[in-house]
């Protein structure tokens, strides 16, 4: 019996092929745009998640609070400063300490002069060694940065390939803010280009250059084994309230985790993503507007074939159900050629996007719940689209349908 | 002969109303997607545009390199200070300068602590002047910065609504700005755009001892004589600070812009994102198309008793393909009509919402005619190519078979 229904359905689907066939094309192009835009704006997530969660879940943030413009440190009001280390490091359950200055400076190489950013490595060995460890820094050439007080730099991947017309290589001097570094280091790619764009220097030699002492831009620790990250970060905001003796609530600093930067990012994805898959989602209105009007067509032209089925004893209930099925088929294959096409676009754009930048943050996201929730999306679409016809079909009287 | 082109195909779609709507609906939706979209983002650099050249045309603007990413302030890397602003002042064909110097910073009112915006102004009146017209300040209750003013501000309008702080901030209440004690002698009038309507200003000497920035300068703001060239006083400004900063060319570490390349670089960034929502939402009107081609077919099947009939009255295959193309091109057309009505009431009404709820400096919607025309020969000529196809077909039949067809 409900074999019969199938076989019904995709008999007459078979019989209009071209009606069929572009009918579908309708619902497929919509699925296609929508499955292509969730499934690379998905692995653009996991992609930024991935890099944040490799700074690990025992990692905590504290930078002075400012407006919001800029790099850590710059349009700050009152900056954090060697006696907030100390403080930090006092309070129980922090493990390791780390202060860094990230700035702005001038870079002079070949004669060309441009501005990029820097940022500092510890003295302290176990400190680099967390800074290494929590950046992910590796090197493709050279050595990391072993004497704290020589002129010395670790550059970015970028410097070694197209920030300046000439890329910069190992033992190259580069001089910033008129003073001569030499590169010791090279890092590999990361993907990331605010880590590719940046220079890595030793602490006390930038603190020289630019003349600042005792400021500190962003003050990224390490709790210890087994204690709660967000009670850790609690005590910190009390000892440097304290400290800097404000109030609850009047914090001139912030102490974060990484998931909390994280989850601010991923709101701004998900309305991003919410935009650009709600205007794509547009066609598949218009698509199901397809599905409805090849249904009406179809629903008249079978006006005696239903007076048939009635005659022979089909209840309106039966009539109603084939042309629902008809109609939700139509969407269903619209719906996995769609699918099918909507990955490939999006590995497509990955494996073109790879080329071009090198970079892995846009890639595609090709998950299970996403193929299915099409699926059924684009069935549902099929089939509500063929509800009124459908209706139109059920309602005719047997009589009727012979005379015309 | 003309005239039955239309009127034929125009029976036809009256005829069969459900089916034709239905293919409209479908183009109506694209239409109204692609042109809302247009004419929001037009709208949208239209205010920036605006805002840019109420800048005036006559004044350039120096900032340091590199201060792309730390708006306000010079950075480590370059420091442009107040001798600088004598030095560009100097450049014959300069009209008046003024330097001011902007940064976040905390602000506690009614025991509430938050994050603004606070710029370092002249004091002197005519530099206020020259920095006034370019941001459109204008007082609307107390006064302006005087000389012998030292910790008095003047608050932008957002501060005399109860949002920000939980009480409105009235004349001669006292903000902390940096934990110092500021006086409010002055309101300014509502510009519509909130950062501008968040702006606190103090005197340019207060804040550079507050702020310990001393006499660094952020932004130097330069008017030119009436009737000189703007650009070209920008290259003999260009070549006055090289020479007193001791910098050879092209080792420049400041730049002067005028307001259009101010501008340049947002609205670049506004048209990619048009181009990605506007190719997003066109997909609706491929659809849409499809949607034309597949009525078409579906009529030339149903009418193929018909053509067999003009065809045996001697009509040519040409005669029937022009009937059907004008027919599906009709689809469009129509289609195009009520989608960019329905387009442009759409991008009008977020207009009014979002002027109403944010201020006019964001967005200022206008009906662009060129647009429209442009929309509705797109729809046509969309109407007419999906229906191409169905017409060849119906062109190609042959009289006698068709007329046998039942």
């Amino acid at each position: 019996m409900i074999q019969d229904y199938f076989k019904l359905a995709y008999k007459s689907a078979r019989q209009r092929k071209m009606r069929s066939w572009l009918t579908m094309i309708g619902i497929f192009v919509g699925i296609a745009a929508v499955v292509a835009l969730i499934s690379l704006s998905q692995g653009l997530k996991v992609a930024i998640s991935q890099q944040f969660l490799s700074l690990g879940t025992d990692k905590l943030i504290v930078q002075a609070a400012g407006g919001g413009f800029g790099p850590p440190g710059t349009a700050v009001s009152k900056p954090l400063t060697e006696k907030d280390k100390s403080v930090i490091e006092k309070v129980r359950g922090v493990d390791l300490v780390v202060g860094r200055l990230i700035r702005i400076v001038q870079m002079k190489f070949n004669d060309e002069i441009k501005y990029g950013y820097v940022v500092t490595m510890p003295k302290n060995k176990e400190e680099q060694v967390l800074t290494i460890e929590a950046n992910n820094y590796k090197l493709a050439e050279g050595k990391f940065l072993e004497n704290e007080d020589s002129f010395e730099v670790l550059i970015g991947n970028d410097f070694a390939d197209d920030f300046f017309d000439k890329s910069l290589h190992l033992r190259d001097t580069i001089v910033l803010q008129d003073h001569e570094f030499k590169v010791v280091g090279i890092l590999q790619k990361s993907g990331n280009p605010q880590q590719d764009g940046t220079i890595i220097l030793p602490e006390s030699p930038l603190r020289k250059i630019l003349g600042v002492d005792d400021i500190y831009d962003i003050i990224p620790l390490r709790v210890e084994e087994g204690e709660n990250v967000d009670v850790v970060a609690e005590n910190i905001r009390e000892e440097l309230r304290k400290e800097h003796n404000v109030d609850e609530g009047k914090e001139d600093f912030s102490v974060e985790t990484p998931q909390q930067v994280l989850s601010i990012l991923n709101n701004i994805l998900a309305v991003v993503q919410g935009v650009l898959v709600g205007i794509a989602a547009i066609s598949l209105v218009v698509g199901g507007i397809g599905i409805m009007n090849t249904m009406y067509t179809a629903v008249i032209e079978r006006t005696k074939e239903i007076g048939v089925m009635k005659a022979v004893g089909a209840t309106s209930k039966n009539i109603m159900l084939l042309f629902l099925i008809e109609s939700g088929f139509l969407g269903l294959f619209g719906g996995i050629i769609g699918v099918t096409l909507g990955f490939g676009i999006s590995k497509l754009i990955e494996i073109i996007s790879f080329q071009i930048f090198e970079s892995a943050l846009i890639t595609a996201e090709i998950s299970l719940s996403l193929l299915f929730g099409a699926l059924l999306f684009a069935f549902s679409v099929g089939a509500i689209s063929g509800v009124f016809p459908a209706r139109q079909a059920a309602k005719l009287k047997p009589v009727e349908a012979f005379r015309r | 002969m003309i005239k039955d082109y239309f009127q034929l195909p125009w029976r036809e779609i009256k005829r069969r109303k459900l089916r034709s709507w239905l293919t409209l609906l479908g183009v109506i939706i694209g239409i109204a997607a692609v042109v809302s979209l247009i004419t929001l983002g037009q709208g949208l650099q239209n205010a920036i545009e605006k805002q840019f050249s109420a800048l005036g045309e006559d004044k350039l603007f120096i900032t340091a390199k590199g201060s792309a990413l730390t708006p306000g302030l010079s950075t480590d890397a370059v420091k442009i200070r107040d001798k600088d602003v004598k030095v560009v002042g100097r450049v014959s064909d300069v009209r008046k300068t003024a330097g001011m110097i902007f940064t976040t910073a905390r602000i506690e009112f009614n025991d509430n602590v938050r994050y603004f915006v606070v710029s370092g102004m002249p004091t002197d009146p005519e530099e206020r002047a020259l920095l006034g017209e370019a941001q459109s300040y204008k007082i609307e209750s107390g006064r302006s910065l005087e000389k012998s003013d030292r910790f008095k501000v003047v608050v932008g309008f957002e501060y005399t609504q109860k949002g920000l702080f939980g009480r409105a901030v009235e004349l001669g209440d006292s903000l902390l700005i940096l934990n110092q004690e500021f006086k409010v002698v002055g309101i300014l009038e509502r510009i519509g755009s909130p950062p501008d309507d968040q702006s606190l200003l103090i005197p340019f000497d207060t804040f550079g001892d507050v702020f310990g920035t001393g006499d660094e300068v952020g932004l130097i703001v330069a008017q030119v004589q009436p009737g000189e060239d703007t650009s070209a006083v920008g290259d003999e400004i260009t070549k006055e600070l090289r020479k007193s900063r001791g910098l050879k060319e092209g080792e420049e570490d400041f730049s002067v812009q005028t307001p259009e390349q101010l501008s340049a670089a947002f609205t670049t960034i506004l048209d990619i994102v048009q181009v990605v929502l506007v190719g997003i939402a066109a997909i609706s009107l491929l659809v849409g198309g499809v949607g034309i081609m597949n009525t078409m077919y579906t009529a030339v099947l149903q009418r193929t008793k018909e053509i067999g009939v003009m065809k045996a009255l001697g009509a040519k295959n040409s005669h029937v393909l022009t009937l059907f193309v004008v027919e599906s091109g009709f689809y469009g057309l129509g289609g195009g009509l009520i989608g960019v009505i329905l387009g442009i009431g759409f991008a009008k009404l977020v207009g009014i919402i979002f002027v109403a709820v944010v201020g006019p400096a964001f967005l200022s919607v206008e009906v662009n005619y060129s647009l429209v025309v442009g929309t509705l020969i797109f729809s046509f000529v969309i109407g007419c190519l999906s229906g191409l196809a169905p017409a060849r077909r119906a062109s190609q039949l042959n009289p006698v078979q068709s007329l046998r067809y039942e």
